[in-house]
């Protein structure tokens, strides 16, 4: 215990909350203002840092392409920022934000008005967040207050820092297979993907061999394999719940984690994973994938990589003799300055949303409604993944022992989709898939729903502490026409730059889909012989998985799509989109896998263009 | 659909629960959440900053009666628990504040009515037949004193799984450490397993 005993000393601040951040970000902002539009030549702008931008960066500088890439907030220190192993009460306030910040509540979403900054009862706070914010996030999510949307509920999460949401995604690397770019060959609701498994196939590949991903072979089209490192294991509760449901003919496979397990040789900045399981709080080893120490310094390496923090990317510039973009508009995050840095091509990977803002805010003589929306297709077919059905329970061979390492690993084990991949099911199109797991965790959340006080009641909580078992789902929102975004008319944030407005609901679909997700949930658990099953109902508010997709779709016709089957602009053709904003549907896999294999093959396009000179 | 089947009123409802957690666990200031490490590290009486001595007495004894010392583990007493509430009302909004000091009232007029003294006088049964009345409707809670067993239980549980006794005394938590491989169930490796007693072959 004594060794464990961090507490800090008398006088000092709490470590988790009051990080000195003044190093980095004088470093941000020396580098902000040392680097103008007069420090090129750049052959091309990648706007955001973040898997998108990361990559697209990474891949252009290998090359020896001049990059310059544009985040908009600052840089980061990981070795600082990330807290990974820090246990609650190493931190006074036990993992608390300080007492003039506070993230979004979940019933907030849909009960209080747009924009959710304005709301009077939250002017005490100084800092807002979406629900993701917290003690070891809040420095890099964004305010609600400086960043606001209009429009229908929409759980949006945005980091503004270098790397973006990768410094602490939730790790979950799985591919697209078939069964997504030929959705709707298979059950006829809209439009495939203008390319299949096998031109995507060999840079999930890559992706796994550049970057390291751990994951067992199952031979499963609905999840198809990688290169993978060293698997995680089930442990106990999750071994019952596997045999349970194997003879309901369903998988529980061990995650597929975007961390590398046996170590990568090509990056002298990273790790491997020594299974602390604290991978949401940024991994101070760097054996998670995050976009920073992964891609972008080992680009900048290269020396052709210019890096420019607090850097407002407002709008595309359009050279309207040529029809070609000449560059982007930045307003710089601190000084306010407007700056138009020039390149012969653009490339956004701002995240699918900011993306389809940006392009919407792009407007010109030529494109009065936004660049790349002559199809009116622009920031519609939004898709995600619908969240919250969920269910636990307590497994009987776990119930009463004493307790194992049981979370030491990136990402719990998952139920890949069995609805509509052999058979069709008579309510609903597509699928979902679960994810969980099971064992002794650090904080007993199901406490409170066990009754009682006293010796009884704390020994009921170690009873029933390793045998825990849950699962959340992830179901695929179908894209359609008219879930869209549009720029607000009137309000714009902080920088002046217009904000989005939500026009996005759930369908007739999805409300059949959440009905068989909670179902089939009962079933596997009752399979499994679990005690207390718990099953939640309740549809979490859309924007919920931070999974966005769709909003500037691919296709061969310009007429109803944004994007070429390279995720070229069809108006523009020297603007290219590298992040999930082209995918035609979301499947029900996490996103982050595939927007890195997606930019490789963007990017080995976009080298042969510039080496023969068409870009 | 969250959005149809979650009307106005079943979102401030569930908001209320949600209000629930939020009113025991405000968010605390640097001076604050120094003055409880202090504490922690010296084991001194506190110095009180939102309940007065007796409200924070009879606080300590229901924490501690909640989750007392076994033959495991130490208790909410000593993991600290009722003082780390009175730095979070320190900080909360009057209202949650008040709603705290009025349940501590309300438990002491049930303590009263039924036997005849305040919580902290209450012998060993007395208190236990007194949480057992007030914890009988504790998915539904129906009178003040009812409702502010199940905060401060739910404060209790968080103060007390966050603390070292809890996570490591009594859990017997094991991870958030070092390890070149995990080891899941024995029988992934093909063996019996001793920790759940599954079969290597079924």
């Amino acid at each position: 215990m004594q060794a464990r005993n961090n507490a800090p000393a008398a006088g000092a601040v709490d470590p988790t909350l009051a990080l000195d951040l003044s190093a980095i970000t004088a470093e941000s902002r020396k580098l902000a203002s040392a680097i103008t539009p007069n420090s090129g030549p750049w052959d091309v702008i990648v706007v955001g840092s973040g898997a998108a931008g990361g990559m697209a960066a990474f891949q252009l500088a290998m090359s020896g392409i001049k990059v310059l890439l544009l985040e908009a907030g600052r840089m980061i220190d990981g070795q600082k920022e990330y807290r990974t192993m820090e246990w609650p009460y190493q931190s006074m306030r036990r993992h608390r934000l300080p007492v003039d910040e506070r993230p979004l509540a979940v019933a907030e979403y849909n009960f209080v008005d747009r924009p959710y900054g304005k709301d009077p009862k939250f002017e005490k706070y100084k800092k807002l967040t979406s629900y993701a914010g917290n003690a070891f996030t809040h420095n890099w999510v964004v305010n609600e207050k400086e960043h606001p949307t209009t429009g229908t509920p929409y759980a949006w999460v945005r980091a503004r820092v270098l790397g973006g949401k990768t410094n602490f995604w939730g790790r979950g690397a799985l591919r697209y297979g078939p069964l997504q770019f030929k959705a709707a060959s298979l059950d006829g609701f809209d439009v495939d993907w203008p390319i299949g498994y096998e031109d995507v196939a060999p840079y999930y590949d890559q992706v796994d061999r550049l970057l390291g991903c751990s994951g067992t072979m199952e031979g499963l089209q609905q999840v198809p394999d990688g290169v993978f490192q060293r698997p995680t294991k089930l442990n106990c509760v999750e071994v019952s719940f596997k045999r349970a449901i194997a003879k309901m003919g369903r998988h529980f496979i061990p995650g597929r984690a975007g961390v590398t397990t046996d170590g990568v040789l090509n990056n002298k900045y990273r790790t491997k994973c020594m299974g602390r399981g604290r991978c949401g709080r940024g991994c101070d080893l760097n054996a998670a994938f995050h976009s920073p120490t992964a891609l972008i310094y080992p680009a900048r390496d290269t020396g052709h990589v210019t890096v420019r923090p607090y850097s407002v990317v407002s709008e595309v510039l359009l050279d309207a003799q040529t029809n070609k973009a000449s560059g982007v508009r930045v307003t710089d995050m601190n000084t306010r300055e407007v700056m138009d840095f020039k390149a012969r091509v653009v490339i956004l990977g701002a995240g699918c949303l900011d993306t389809t803002r940006i392009l919407l805010n792009s407007k010109s003589a030529r494109y009065p409604t936004g660049m790349g929306n002559s199809s009116d297709v622009l920031g519609r077919y939004l898709s995600e993944h619908l969240m919250g059905i969920r269910g636990s329970g307590f497994i009987p061979t776990r119930i009463g022992t004493e307790p194992t390492i049981d979370d030491a690993r990136p990402v719990g084990p998952y139920v890949p989709r069995f609805r509509n991949v052999t058979d069709k099911h008579p309510d609903f199109i597509r699928g979902y898939h679960f994810q969980g797991g099971g064992g002794a965790s650090e904080f007993p959340g199901y406490a409170a729903d066990i009754a009682g006080f006293g010796k009884g009641f704390k020994s009921n909580v170690r009873k029933y502490y390793p045998a825990l078992l849950s699962l959340g789902g992830f179901g695929e929102v179908l894209p359609v026409k008219e879930n869209r975004v549009t720029l607000d008319p009137e309000a714009k944030d902080a920088w002046g730059v217009p904000v989005l407005k939500f026009d996005f609901k759930f369908g007739d679909n999805e409300k059949k889909m959440a009905l068989d997700m909670a179902d089939s949930i009962e079933e596997m658990l009752k399979a499994a012989g679990a005690e207390d099953i718990r099953i939640g109902r309740e549809v979490l508010p859309e924007g919920w998985s931070i999974h966005e997709v769709g909003t500037a779709r691919m296709g061969t016709d310009p007429k109803t799509s944004v994007t070429d089957k390279y995720c070229r602009l069809h108006d523009v053709p020297n603007v290219y989109l590298a992040d999930a904003s082209p995918f035609v549907s979301g499947g029900t896999q996490n996103t982050t896998w595939s927007i890195l294999a997606m930019c490789w093959r963007t990017m080995d396009f976009l080298k042969e263009e510039m080496r023969t000179g068409r870009a | 659909m969250a959005k149809t089947s979650v009307t106005r009123r079943a979102a401030l409802r569930s908001l209320g629960a949600g209000a629930g957690a939020i009113a025991v666990l405000p968010w605390l200031s640097d001076e604050g959440a120094q003055a409880f490490a202090a504490m922690q590290r010296t084991g001194a009486r506190p110095a009180l900053k939102a309940l007065t001595a007796p409200q924070y007495a009879t606080l300590d004894v229901l924490v501690d009666a909640i989750i007392p010392t076994d033959e495991r583990s130490p208790g909410a007493r000593q993991a600290r628990v009722a003082d780390y509430i009175d730095l979070l009302l320190s900080e909360t909004d009057a209202e949650t504040r008040q709603q705290w000091v009025d349940g501590l009232a309300a438990v002491d007029t049930e303590a009263t009515t039924r036997a005849g003294a305040a919580v902290v006088k209450l012998s060993a049964p007395q208190l236990e037949g007194l949480l057992t009345e007030i914890s009988r409707n504790e998915r539904q809670p129906q009178t003040a004193a009812e409702r502010f067993f199940v905060m401060t239980k739910r404060a209790t549980i968080q103060g007390y799984y966050s603390s070292e006794i809890g996570i490591h005394k009594d859990l017997r938590y094991k991870g958030n450490q070092f390890l070149p491989e995990f080891h899941g169930c024995q029988t992934v490796d093909g063996k019996d397993c001793p920790h759940c007693g599954q079969k290597a072959v079924v």
